[in-house]
């Protein structure tokens, strides 16, 4: 088998407030037929290939799966797509009501589906993290243009602003050639600068209670944390496993098993490549109070800060990463999409350095950035209230 | 250059199969293990015969969730510790014929991890606070699941399609209610202890080691229950569960079908790609690349133990619910009436070539295609078959098969949402 796979510096951070939505529909366009090409899917299949795409806040990523030897079948495709699309209307039409059924089987009809579209507002007030990748409301969805579409293509999907890594049982140079043979006379274009507003720094508690239909209570702390590129991101993911991944976890243990004030309680940190967010959320035992967690956890998160984990703990934690990465690394996609999106924090070779940095974390690291992270002052508080009773 | 035409294609290599090492442990449960060249990671898998169709379902459901809540000596926080120390996974799965328990850690950390496991559930003393908030979890997680459309059409499809079997049988909230103590630990007596009927490793381990995990498994094996299959009615007619407030409507439609060693099978399996189980099947292009009226549709043969049903699903705007219907019924119309061409033919000829070997893709897929023939008694020849059909079926036989098989009348119809607008 071999993979192509190509990552467009380009998400849902990148778009207008007033068109939201709109990388992550464009993605859903470039299956839609290119320049030579009047279909992507069919030639692939025919291939004995298969494709698909993911959005998100940060990046739109590509990727082909095929058996080796038809790997130029990808390549024909691929880069005839990144020389210009066909922009067809009627794709544009039917891409636009797939995506807002999209809209609608995630964010709309599902219990807690919208709790995303509700979270990030509060959290961000500048920053395009602000809105979903979805995007803020159907209705911009169905606004979008075809201008729009050339727009954002001409702007974005250029050779200066991808990233192309290709796997599979080759000789390199063989590989290049056919590189060079497909790609070579694209003009590269050039990589849009990137200005986005800035997120002032938070100063106060926010608190939003929004009431729906669902059975139990929920709710979402969010603390603003680094950026994936900071080392901080690193302490972050360590921390969110000690308090919330698992059944010995700190937050599970206290407010869980000993407390039992909820069903369900996790941390976990969201990887964007702006300031990110590190989330403790769950859902209420029925008949308890979120006043009453509210106190319970802010509780535990300040003897957290007092009282640092033990060196058997850091080790646990250290040892659990490595297994976890060890399986991601498991099969031929996964492998090349990471070091894809590793060349786009700034050198593919990264993805062999971090479990150094893993390993370089302390017990005080970990506590410091409680104490930074979990104040008030840096927190987003969102409540879902359940309308539904039950005894 | 020539951007128009596509490049020459290839011929496909043939898949390479690996045969795992195989024992029998206690004489019984088959083992089977394929080495993981060049990875630290190893899995080992433990198939029980702790399903849901051996007894009430919320007694599988109940049991498979204590099963590492405490013995007499630790509690479940001991125990999970103990896992989280050796880095190590866990995660158990319950289906209507096994319960599934995994284990994942590096290769020098799976042997301790099994043995915590097993120690964990040999050992099970099912204490009543553990119960008592499994009973809460799950409550509350059903009251969740009862609001999607989706859930609430899979359910009803699976009562009405098994109606009279094992099979059919749901959980409700009210069975948490009755449910004691004592009758979830004859449960895991029952079908834990001399339940465990398959284990799998794929991991690099020394034949040292691959004979302690023997040791650790030998008290538990036990033997499949024989002619425990029902028999299925086919079930056919059209129901609409209603849910208010709704902006989608959740669709099922299917029959009683197969296995895999049914002469149609290999046969059916081409003509279900062709019509509904790939991103270019006549019901994505129809339903969604045309008329927009979804995310995603397909459909599917799934697998039981000697059987198997075919299902198509999807979730649509409510207000396209009853036109969708239209025209799942009018592509299966097309299949029966009109013949496939040989340009959509050979595409999904070396589509379903490609997906055979991706499925054969590194040791973790192979165990799982092994374990797809295994579970009905065939062995890799199957494989083979099936890639010999792909290259002789014709468009005729696709249509005959679709005539006997794709009938809308026979089918059962499950809708979930608002009220169907016509």
């Amino acid at each position: 088998m071999a993979v192509v796979n190509t990552l467009y510096d380009v998400g849902a951070r990148d778009e207008q407030e007033d068109k939201t939505g709109f990388a992550h529909l464009f993605e859903h366009l470039m299956f839609g037929g290119s320049v030579n090409i009047p279909s992507y899917d069919a030639p692939l299949q025919n291939a004995g290939g298969e494709s698909n795409a993911f959005t998100s806040n940060d990046i739109t990523n590509y990727y082909n799966v095929l058996p080796a030897q038809n790997i130029e079948t990808a390549l024909w495709l691929e880069s005839d797509r990144m020389l210009s699309l066909a922009f067809s209307p009627k794709s544009l039409e039917v891409q636009r009501s797939v995506v807002i059924e999209e809209f609608k089987q995630r964010y709309l009809n599902q219990p807690y589906g919208d709790d995303w579209l509700l979270l990030r507002p509060l959290a961000y007030l500048k920053h395009p993290y602000k809105w979903a990748t979805i995007g803020k409301s159907l209705q911009h969805i169905e606004e979008v243009q075809l201008d729009d579409v050339k727009a954002f293509f001409q702007k974005h999907y250029n050779p200066a602003n991808a990233i192309l890594c290709i796997s599979g049982n080759f000789e390199f140079e063989y590989i290049k050639q056919l590189v060079e043979h497909w790609y070579g006379n694209i003009p590269g274009g050039i990589k849009p600068a990137r200005i986005l507003p800035q997120e002032p720094k938070q100063t106060e508690f926010r608190k939003a209670v929004y009431e729906r239909d669902v059975p139990a209570d929920a709710f979402y702390y969010a603390f603003k944390m680094g950026e994936r590129k900071s080392e901080e991101y690193y302490i972050a993911d360590m921390l969110s496993d000690e308090l919330g991944k698992e059944k010995s976890s700190v937050l599970y243990l206290k407010l869980k098993k000993e407390l039992q004030l909820v069903t369900d309680i996790n941390a976990y940190i969201l990887g964007s490549l702006d300031q990110g967010l590190f989330i403790i959320s769950g859902k209420m035992m029925n008949g308890k109070s979120m006043d009453e967690l509210d106190s319970a956890l802010w509780e535990v998160l300040n003897d957290f800060q007092l009282n640092p984990i033990t060196a058997q703990e850091l080790k646990r934690l250290k040892l659990k990463i490595r297994t976890s990465r060890e399986f991601q690394e498991q099969g031929l996609l996964n492998r090349t999409m990471n070091l894809a999106y590793y060349e786009l924090l700034g050198d593919a070779n990264g993805i062999n350095e971090e479990h150094e940095i893993y390993n370089a974390i302390e017990v005080e690291h970990l506590q410091e950035l409680s104490k930074q992270l979990f104040v008030k002052e840096n927190c987003s508080l969102l409540q879902i209230k359940a309308t539904q009773s039950h005894e | 250059m020539n951007r128009i035409e596509a490049p020459r294609l290839k011929e496909i290599d043939t898949i390479n199969f690996i045969e795992p090492r195989k024992v029998l442990v206690g004489n019984i449960a088959p083992f089977y293990s394929i080495e993981n060249q060049g990875s630290e990671a190893a899995r080992i898998e433990l198939f029980f015969k702790a399903g849901t169709i051996i007894d009430r379902p919320v007694l599988a459901s109940l049991c498979s969730g204590l099963l590492l809540a405490g013995t007499s000596k630790e509690s479940a926080t001991d125990i999970h510790n103990n896992i989280d120390d050796l880095g190590g996974f866990f995660d158990i799965n319950l289906s209507q014929e096994h319960t599934v328990v995994s284990v994942y850690a590096l290769n020098d950390q799976i042997i301790p991890l099994l043995t915590i496991v097993m120690d964990a559930m040999h050992n099970a003393s099912f204490p009543e606070a553990e119960i008592e908030e499994q009973i809460a979890d799950k409550k509350q997680r059903l009251r969740v699941s009862y609001e999607k459309v989706n859930f609430l059409c899979q359910r009803d499809f699976q009562k009405r399609l098994f109606e009279g079997t094992n099979y059919a049988k749901v959980t409700e909230i009210e069975d948490y209610e009755t449910v004691t103590r004592a009758e979830i630990i004859d449960f895991f007596n029952s079908n834990y202890r001399n339940g465990l009927l398959k284990a799998t490793l794929v991991g690099r381990l020394q034949e040292k080691q691959l004979i302690e995990i023997e040791q650790l498994l030998e008290p538990w094996a036990g033997k499949e229950v024989t002619n425990n299959t029902p028999i299925f009615k086919q079930q056919k007619g059209n129901y609409h569960i209603e849910k208010t407030a709704t902006v989608q409507t959740g669709i099922r439609i299917g029959r009683i079908m197969f296995d895999r060693k049914h002469e149609d099978y290999h046969g059916f399996v081409i003509m279900n790609t062709i019509f509904g189980d790939y991103f270019g099947s006549r019901l994505m292009k129809n339903i969604r690349e045309d008329k927009g009226y979804t995310y995603g549709i397909g459909s599917a043969l799934a697998e039981m133990k000697d059987n198997g049903y075919f299902i198509i699903g999807t979730e649509v705007g409510a207000e396209v619910a009853a036109a969708t219907l239209k025209e799942i019924q009018f592509e299966m119309t097309q299949m029966k009436e009109q013949l496939v061409d040989k340009e959509e033919l050979e595409l999904v000829r070396n589509y379903l070539l490609g997906q055979a070997l991706k499925s054969a893709d590194g040791p973790f897929a192979m165990m799982d295609l092994f374990l797809g023939v295994e579970m009905h008694g065939l062995d890799y020849s199957f494989y083979n078959e099936a890639l010999k059909k792909l290259k002789q079926i014709t468009a005729d036989e696709i249509q005959s098969l679709a005539n006997k098989y794709l009938v809308w009348e026979e089918m059962l119809v499950i809708t979930a949402g608002q009220q169907l607008i016509d």
